[in-house]
């Protein structure tokens, strides 16, 4: 998981309307991309139900290295492909700061960083289709690839964006959120299996469902 | 694509995990226990806010309003429900 865990009011305000007016250009181009594709029923159920796994999931914090939380982003982009999965992001940020976690402000950031997890994890999974058949390792490989990039795309926007009243200079933020950003990817280990076992499922249960996703 | 290429699969997946966990213990002990905000703040330079304690189960606790969490919750599982019926109503025409 890479979620900008930082309070409103962290970034300008500047930047926090860049990010805003990013997230929306690019839930724009989605929405003018699902009319163009028309996406059915089976897609739009899918995407329920990830959105609602993704929402339960993501506020729980897991007991590891101090309190880490998963957020299954590579399984959005598996099973719902990176169109869907912008709209799915963009609604489980929303929720979470509905609930108070999470900043308002830094939606516009978070879903960005969430983008770049689905994207990768479902071109890393259909990427892995012509190295190996098992549906267990190309999942698992996918997340451990989307919570890196993602990971890469939250230290970018957060240098890129700078921190209001600190004095660290850009070197020590970026050494900070370096080793921040390798704890992350403990989790990534857990999310990795839990992926990987879930989409194993539905591949021997209804692997229809792995077909969809379109981009 | 054979057993063999199956194997390859599992033995990458294998080789990251054991990489990315080697990486996150090591940055683990670096840094120290520590909350998520907690961590997001020392990282950045912001002063570290107290985390609330919160109850939980197992060490595994929630973020945010836990009353809205299950409003939430529930209006999700109820979506996911009407979306359902609609595919099967669908599938079957």
């Amino acid at each position: 998981m890479a979620h900008i865990h930082l309070p409103d009011g962290s970034f300008t305000l500047f930047w926090v309307l860049v990010w805003w007016i990013f997230t929306l250009v690019l839930i724009g181009a989605a929405l003018v991309w699902a009319r163009m594709r028309r996406a059915g029923a089976r897609e739009i159920t899918v995407a329920a139900f990830v959105t609602a796994a993704s929402f339960a999931v993501f506020q729980v914090q897991v007991p590891l290295f101090g309190g880490v939380h998963m957020n299954l982003t590579p399984l959005i982009g598996i099973l719902a492909g990176p169109v869907l999965g912008s709209f799915i992001v963009f609604i489980v940020n929303i929720l979470s700061a509905a609930i108070g976690h999470g900043g308002w402000g830094l939606i516009g950031a978070n879903v960005l960083v969430n983008f770049s997890e689905v994207t990768t994890g479902y071109l890393t999974f259909r990427a892995l289709k012509r190295v190996t058949p098992s549906l267990f390792s190309r999942a698992g490989i996918a997340t451990f690839g989307g919570l890196f990039v993602g990971n890469i795309a939250m230290i970018a926007i957060i240098l890129v964006s700078g921190i209001q009243g600190v004095t660290q200079t850009p070197v020590q933020i970026l050494t900070g959120l370096s080793l921040l950003a390798a704890v992350n990817m403990g989790v990534a280990v857990v999310e990795a299996f839990v992926t990987g076992f879930i989409v194993e499922y539905i591949g021997k249960v209804k692997p229809d469902l792995l077909g969809g996703g379109r981009p | 694509m054979t057993a063999l290429d199956r194997r390859k699969g599992l033995i990458l997946f294998g080789l990251i995990l054991v990489m990315v966990a080697i990486i996150s213990l090591a940055a683990y002990r670096m840094t120290g226990p520590m909350g998520i905000e907690e961590r997001y703040n020392q990282a950045v330079g912001l002063p570290s806010a107290e985390e609330e304690p919160g109850g939980g189960w197992f060490g595994f606790s929630l973020e945010g309003n836990p009353l809205l969490y299950g409003v939430i919750l529930v209006v999700l599982g109820g979506t996911c429900v009407i979306a359902y019926l609609w595919w099967r109503r669908e599938e079957s025409r």
